[in-house]
């Protein structure tokens, strides 16, 4: 029992993770109809630019933190008008390529800048953790998991109650019925970049001092974290939440009670079952109506 | 004066030709070449970096010593790319140089396995540094290892944990790449030898973002002590920390990556009170200790094995040519397989006729942060 409730911590904290990372590719998924393959990237950056601050510059960490997040924010723009806006109106085949070039020119301008090896971003606690029972609570995953928790409500309280989540949604739903009603259908894009971007920064923010920062963190991270939306429900934002905690779950129980070798064989292997048996996901209903 | 055609012609031909005929004759006659295969740019152009930089230091003490036959010894440097294709490029361009005499390798297995064909064909002598115990057993005459290989770190993990610090029950913890596989199956074939089979052998994938399951198995298998193969620092980093968290305080004696700069960086206290094997230990002779100082003199860095394995293929492979008193590379090899009791940074060099220099490892402790010396353990069979 100890054991499981230690697995299941630890699960769910590395969990939360996919479902940030997740929320990210959902709610660009959401307002353009393409899946972009640079999400995993926009952590890695956002890593790194704590690195330049925290570290390299030894700014207080709050400060760092808002100055990443805010690159974060301008990295999006960019990547919404140099990467997005300028084959908006083709297929999303070009798009999603775009993306996957955009991810791999931001990991090898990182490398050129930052070099190979590994850095260490200290966390947000000077304590690493405190035992409570039978389990470790590690501080950095407790912040984690609350963070993830803090985002699904504000990500309902937005998208639901404020006019600008409104807008957001009519735009991912119907673009030209959204111009119609006098949306500014290519601001709500450059939000939804924005908005992606930093979420995405947030989870790389928040997971370095675990995973370390490193070239390759983001494309590890953004590979569960797609295969966490598939079987949460392509769309569905919901569906990225419970995706991630599952997926987290799933392969860390895996990893203790079958096979420590085949821990992200049990993440792909769900991910196959639920393409082969519900391909819509957990949640799939809203994106079989909108196909 | 009237020039004719003909003469017009040859005057132009000569007067191309001459600059590089009067130039490769005189670059002919002045130095002693050797080709360096090495990363200059991909994923290990850092640990390029130290590998040209122990290169150099042993050119230049080389070349103050008064060169390798009776000329000043030149370095011919290609990039290796980190990749298998990219060594084979590096070393087809150096190859096809006829005046170089003898090469360096890379430090890793998987690209010596891929230019070894190469290195047959051409019939040269090549020092390399990658420490799969296969390479000098695959017939390649031409293949000479200036570090220890695997086979040897797996024992002498085993005896030190068995011999040294009294353990008896062990877990076994590797990747499951070529490396961690080979290395975990040399260090538990050692421990069963020594008459204590392992009560834990635990694979792990590369790149794993949570070692709980792994730290919870070790806590449940009731090992006193821990033996580890990592290939890669972050994955260090993250199970040394985690080991700690959830309580696991045994003896952990790990394979050298335990020892790397980067790994101290990233798991600090967390690898504190270990021990690793080490090719490279600044303590370990007189020639580790002055290698030591002449590195941090002259690139204000802590020197490591990315670097005092470059060294020594130099200073061995010059004086090999200085003692065979010939370019003939049959002399050459036979020269350096001769080569016996050599002080090297990396300890001390006796050829077998296998191509293998070095037959133990050193054994140090994280002391706070501080790599210590504590022994050395040579095999001699």
């Amino acid at each position: 029992m100890d054991l499981a409730l230690q697995l299941l911590f630890t699960g769910v904290g590395i969990g939360a993770v996919y479902s940030l990372v997740a929320l990210g590719f959902v709610l660009i998924f959401r307002a353009t109809n393409v899946v972009n393959f640079a999400q995993g990237e926009f952590s890695m950056v956002a890593a790194y630019l704590m690195v330049v601050f925290a570290v390299d510059l030894g700014w207080p960490y709050w400060l760092s933190f808002l100055l990443a997040l805010a690159g974060m924010a301008l990295l999006g723009v960019i990547f919404n008008l140099g990467v997005y806006y300028p084959l908006r109106h083709r297929s999303f085949l070009p798009v999603i390529i775009a993306t996957i070039g955009a991810s791999i020119l931001m990991a090898n301008s990182v490398l050129a800048i930052y070099g190979p090896q590994p850095q260490v971003l200290p966390g947000w606690f000077d304590t690493p953790g405190f035992q409570l029972g039978p389990v470790y609570l590690d501080s950095q995953y407790l912040l984690i998991i609350a963070v993830t928790i803090v985002m699904v409500i504000f990500n309902f309280w937005f998208f639901e109650r404020t006019m600008l989540g409104k807008k957001l949604q009519a735009t991912s739903q119907d673009k030209e019925m959204a111009s119609l009603l006098g949306i500014s259908v290519s601001t709500m894009i450059m939000i939804t970049f924005i908005y992606s971007a930093v979420l995405g920064g947030l989870a790389g923010i928040l997971v370095a001092p675990v995973l370390f920062v490193s070239i390759q963190m983001g494309s590890t991270i953004a590979l569960k974290a797609f295969a966490a939306t598939i079987i949460g429900g392509f769309g569905d934002v919901t569906g990225a939440i419970i995706g991630g905690l599952s997926l987290g779950i799933i392969e860390t129980f895996g990893a203790a009670y079958v096979s420590v070798p085949y821990k992200d064989g049990f993440a792909f292997l769900v991910l196959v079952l639920f393409l082969v048996f519900r391909p819509q996901g957990i949640f799939g209903e809203r994106v079989a109506e909108k196909a | 004066m009237k020039l004719t055609r003909r003469e017009f012609t040859a005057g132009l031909v000569s007067g191309i030709a001459a600059p590089y005929i009067i130039g490769s004759a005189r670059a002919e006659g002045a130095t002693t070449k050797i080709g360096m295969c090495t990363p200059v740019t991909g994923p290990a152009a850092e640990a390029g970096k130290y590998a040209t930089g122990g290169a150099k230091l042993a050119l230049e003490a080389v070349n103050k010593a008064g060169g390798v036959l009776g000329k000043p010894l030149e370095l011919v440097i290609e990039d290796d790319q980190t990749t298998n294709p990219g060594i084979v490029l590096a070393f087809s361009k150096l190859a096809a140089q006829s005046d170089l005499v003898g090469f360096l390798g890379s430090i890793r297995s998987t690209q010596v396995h891929a230019m070894a064909p190469d290195v047959l064909k051409l019939g040269k002598p090549v020092m390399f540094g990658g420490t799969d115990p296969n390479l000098t057993k695959m017939g390649n005459p031409w293949l000479f290892r200036c570090r220890p290989n695997d086979s040897f770190s797996g024992r002498v993990i085993a005896d030190y944990g068995v011999n040294t610090l009294g353990k008896k029950k062990w877990a076994v913890l590797h990747s499951t790449d070529a490396f961690g596989t080979a290395g975990g199956k040399a260090l538990s074939e050692a421990i069963e030898k020594l008459g204590s089979p392992s009560v834990l052998d635990q694979g792990y994938t590369n790149q794993s973002q949570d070692f709980t399951p792994v730290v919870l198995a070790i806590k449940q298998s009731g090992a006193d002590i821990l033996g580890s193969y990592f290939t890669f620092e972050n994955d260090i980093g993250i199970f040394a920390r985690q080991l700690r968290q959830l309580g696991v305080t045994i003896p952990w004696v790990g394979s050298p990556s335990i020892v790397n700069v980067t790994a101290l960086k990233l798991a600090g206290p967390a690898l504190y009170g270990t021990y690793g094997v080490a090719d490279y230990a600044e303590e370990s002779s007189p020639a580790s200790k002055a290698y030591g100082t002449a590195y941090r003199e002259a690139y204000k860095v802590a020197p490591d094995n990315q670097s005092s394995w470059t060294f020594d293929a130099v200073t061995v492979l010059a004086a090999a040519i200085n003692k065979a008193g010939s370019t003939d590379p049959q002399k050459i090899r036979e020269a350096i397989i001769a080569t016996k009791k050599f002080p090297g940074a990396e300890g001390e060099y006796n050829f077998d006729d296998k191509g293998d220099g070095l037959h133990g490892y050193n054994i140090v402790k994280n002391e706070k942060g501080n790599i210590v010396f504590d022994k050395h353990i040579e095999f001699t069979d």
